[in-house]
């Protein structure tokens, strides 16, 4: 598995495999016709979590996922890491496709193994997105208790119990970013660029992860005056990730590779940028997703994607960029849908069933 | 008798001893620094959804977010509709602490806040002013194959304050909405291994309960705790104090009982500071460590108000002693007006911390912050704290300039006095003026330390020393209040010596009855004769 270039001769480095095995995962389940949300009811087991006791249930479902050896190894010692993995999954594919929902290439799980050889923008996002759901995944599972080994593990010097006493334990995020580094392997450096580049863009995402976090501060001194203060730093939403990876993607800088002749190993750079004097080439930011090729136009049917045709687009908003100029077919068709909805929390929807003429526009083939 | 000791040392001496003191101090930076962890350790918990299965809920069943026998789980509500599963059947169930972990009570106190995840939806969206109605318990165990014991269990309501950054369309569904966190729970020691917080949202919609709380996605708990580190280092070092304390207080009372007048106000007052000082260093956390008393952070913030408000007493009662103009005083009776509003201060912020952590002992849910009248309430104490705070620093800034400005006509006039008037003057005046070095440097000391805390990270790293900044704030400021007791009754405590002792004896022999009424001066036992006596021959020279 990993390590083997010759099984995957594209892959540098294990820690792309992880990524792109998260990624391969959820293609191997899709039959072409499902949307991602449906797609992720087809997984085995997947329906009821911790259904499975702590027992031997972990192990089984890290045999289907796409593991190294070394992984696999981790994710039979820690127990909750197989779910964990699977959530991160599951989150995301669902914001990536929520992400590109308007977009020409709107995240579908097909195409995407072709996709994942390739050094593309999609290709940078879709490492991006998956590390990031990655270590926010991990870090919540680590607060939910799901993970046994979590923020005690990297105390130097002192046994975890006494650790925890003493409290030099460190937060849940750095743990889990910790963790998916050594989970990814990514201390061996691949020599080729695209590898180079997905490491890249894979540290992207666990950095988007590590801005967002909001520090938040509670006072609790004497009758609750700030001398005493705590604060901690919590996880935004991982909708605000998605949103800036999305910006990420749109300003992506494309990368070629140099060898640094004082360093003596080659390293990406990006084009020149205005006001950078000198004749080297600006390295890329490590917040810049960067890729090495153009993407195709994904307007029609390739190995890649689907095409746009019949995909529906909004007639302000971007039928001509989405039908690639091809135009698209006005529809007029009655539909019901539910309205005057009485929702509660929680789980108790009462709706009225409403009929409603709706102008559909599609792209044309 | 004349004097304080200060006074009658001799500046190699007092360097020599300010030299130890701040040897000290910097040890007492020191200790927090490197050797205690920080402070109090924030832990985040995800509650975990589950399902009561049950289907009466009478009887109190614990469940379990993980473990040998953890609840059935829900993954998202969405599940739960299709399931049909209704809300009076999930459970937010959350244990403390984390696996493979234990509580201990050298954490001393646990509190907790809430932090509600609320998406947003086009149909269900959050209402003004929406209340969201809790109900909790807390339960105990100290061996992980025991059965839960309750510890508490209440209905609580919280205000809900929400923003949203989005406009408020079809685009922006499944956007968070961002709330302020709620205050959830505090109790006052830690005396078990294991708790479980189970906390239901219970749904009446003719009662209006929990109606147009929006779409609830995740319920977050922040548990915080001090470090077991942190209060092993603290305790040592009130150990190491208590007894330094006490002997330099037995030390200066016995000065001041050998001497044949009474003490007066300010030796009184000094004496007093000791006590408060001891009252504070004095270990009795260390019960807490075998008994489950939870009133101990209600009894700490008792402790540190009555040092607090009895340092405010003892500067503005220093002031007035050496303000060298012809009132009498020495009585605390005459400081009522300045007084007066340390005393009311700290009795608003005693009557606030009782409605607070005192009925936190029989309920730690509660919060006075949660009600509309609470919160009306606490603010009116917090205010009128506010005010005498204000009002007192006004009297004593005032009282300071006077003092300033008596000294700068006291100074002009010295050269012309007698050499035992003189001597006397030059020994208020640096007795005072050192006084107001040495509590401006603790001051700002206190001050400029706490802003460095507020706004650094909590530590910082010199390659591999790591200082905890919020731990040597804490160490190094409580050392330094005591260093400030200790060297007050050491170099105010009355001297042996004698005016004349170290002086030849020059006109003083001359002088001798007007010495005499000197010392009364100082000490203002002997009434406004004396004084006016002093006057008159003042106004002579």
């Amino acid at each position: 598995h990993c390590g083997s270039p010759g099984e995957l001769p594209w892959l540098g480095s294990c820690a792309a495999q992880l990524v792109s095995s998260l990624t391969h995962l959820l293609s191997r389940f899709s039959p072409s016709r499902l949307t991602g949300k449906e797609a992720l009811t087809q997984f085995p087991s997947l329906g009821a979590p911790g259904g499975s006791g702590p027992g031997q249930g972990h192990v089984k479902q890290c045999e289907l996922l796409q593991l190294s050896r070394k992984q696999r190894r981790l994710c039979r010692r820690e127990p909750g890491l197989a779910e964990t993995l699977r959530d991160a999954i599951r989150l995301g594919v669902l914001e990536c496709q929520f992400q590109f929902r308007s977009e020409r290439w709107n995240c579908s799980l097909e195409g995407r193994p072709s996709l994942l050889k390739r050094g593309f923008k999609e290709t940078a996002f879709l490492y991006a997105v998956s590390s990031a759901a990655l270590t926010h995944s991990l870090a919540r599972a680590c607060s939910a208790g799901r993970m046994e080994r979590c923020t005690c593990d990297d105390s130097p010097g002192l046994e975890n119990r006494k650790a925890w006493q003493w409290g030099v334990c460190g937060d849940n995020l750095k743990y889990s970013t910790k963790f998916l580094k050594k989970f990814l392997g990514q201390k061996r450096i691949g020599k080729d660029l695209r590898a180079k580049v997905d490491i890249h863009n894979t540290n992207v995402g666990i950095k988007a992860v590590k801005n967002g976090l909001k520090t938040t501060c509670k006072c609790h001194g004497v009758s609750g005056s700030c001398a005493v203060r705590t604060c901690w730093k919590q996880l935004s939403p991982f909708h605000e990730i998605g949103r800036l990876l999305k910006l990420r993607y749109d300003d992506a800088v494309k990368v070629f590779s140099t060898t640094n002749d004082a360093v003596g190993h080659s390293e990406l750079a990006g084009p020149h940028r205005h006001g950078h004097s000198g004749k080297q080439p600006a390295l890329p930011r490590p917040t810049d997703l960067v890729y090495v090729e153009d993407s195709p136009s994904f307007c029609r049917p390739s190995k890649y994607s689907l095409g746009t045709a019949g995909r529906t687009c909004s007639r302000e908003g971007n039928c001509d960029s989405m039908c690639c100029g091809r135009g698209y077919n006005t529809q007029s068709r009655l539909v019901t849908f539910s309205c005057h909805c009485q929702v509660q929390w929680c789980c108790y929807v009462e709706c009225q069933q409403c009929m409603q003429e709706e102008v559909v526009y599609s792209c044309k083939q | 008798m004349a004097g304080a000791i200060i006074e009658n040392m001799s500046t190699r001496k007092l360097c020599i001893v300010g030299g130890i003191l701040l040897v000290l101090q910097v040890i007492a930076f020191l200790v927090g620094g490197l050797i205690a962890p920080s402070p109090t350790t924030a832990v985040p918990y995800m509650s975990v959804k589950c399902i009561d299965v049950r289907k009466n809920h009478h009887k109190a069943k614990w469940l379990m977010p993980w473990g040998p026998n953890h609840c059935k789980k829900l993954k998202d509500f969405d599940e739960a509709v299709s399931r049909q599963i209704e809300a009076n059947d999930i459970v937010f169930a959350v244990h403390i602490p984390l696996p493979s972990k234990e509580m201990s009570p050298w954490f001393q106190f646990m509190l907790f806040i809430m932090q509600l995840d609320i998406a947003f939806k086009m149909d269900n969206d959050l209402k003004e002013n929406a209340e969201i109605t809790l109900d909790v318990s807390l339960a105990y165990r100290d061996d992980m194959f025991d059965d839960w014991e309750e510890i508490a269990h209440a209905i609580e309501i919280r205000k809900l304050k929400c923003t949203f950054g989005s406009p408020k369309t079809v685009e922006s569904e499944g956007r968070h909405y961002d709330c302020d966190f709620l205050p959830f729970m505090e109790i006052g020691s830690v005396a078990h291994k294991y708790y479980l917080i189970n906390i239901r949202l219970p749904v009446n919609d003719r009662k209006g309960i929990n109606v147009g709380i929006g779409e609830i996605k995740d319920i977050r708990l922040v548990g915080i705790h001090q470090n077991g580190g942190f209060t092993k280092v603290w305790f040592a070092m009130k150990t190491f104090l208590t007894p330094s304390i006490l002997i330099i207080m037995v030390w200066y009372w016995r000065r001041i009982t050998l001497m044949t007048r009474a003490p007066v106000l300010l030796e009184k007052v000094i004496f007093a500071l000791g006590i408060s000082m001891t009252f504070i260093n004095i270990p009795v956390e260390w019960f807490s460590i075998g008994f489950d008393w939870t009133w101990m952070l209600l009894f700490g913030d008792i402790r540190q108000g009555i040092f607090y408000a009895m340092l405010l007493s003892f500067w503005i009662i220093f002031c007035g002693e050496h303000m060298m103009d012809q009132n009498e005083r020495n009585r605390l009776s005459g400081y009522w007006k300045q007084v007066g509003p340390i005393a009311v201060g700290s009795f608003c912020l005693f009557i606030f911390d009782m409605c607070e952590r005192g009925v936190q002992l029989k309920n730690p849910f509660y919060s006075i912050w949660t009600t509309e009248v609470g919160t009306e309430l606490a603010m009116a104490f917090i205010i009128v704290a506010g005010i005498c705070l204000c009002l007192y620093f006004l009297f004593l800034c005032f009282m300071v300039f006077q003092v300033f400005r008596n000294i700068s006509g006291k100074q002009s006039s010295l050269p012309a006095m007698s050499k035992a008037r003189r001597l006397h003057y030059e020994g208020l005046i640096f007795r005072f003026k050192f006084m107001m070095l040495i509590t401006l440097a603790c001051a700002a000391m206190t001050v400029i330390f706490f802003i460095v805390s507020q706004v650094t990270e909590g530590h910082w790293k010199w390659g591999d020393i790591t200082i905890q900044v919020n731990s040597a704030f804490f160490t190094g400021i409580y050392g330094m209040w005591n260093l400030y007791v200790f060297a007050l009754m050491f170099l105010y405590a009355p001297s042996h010596k004698n005016y004349g002792e170290d002086q030849s004896n020059g006109d003083l022999g001359v002088n001798s009855g007007e010495e005499l009424q000197l010392t009364t001066t100082i000490t203002h036992v002997d009434g406004p004769t004396e004084v006016y006596k002093l006057a008159r021959k003042e106004a002579q020279e």
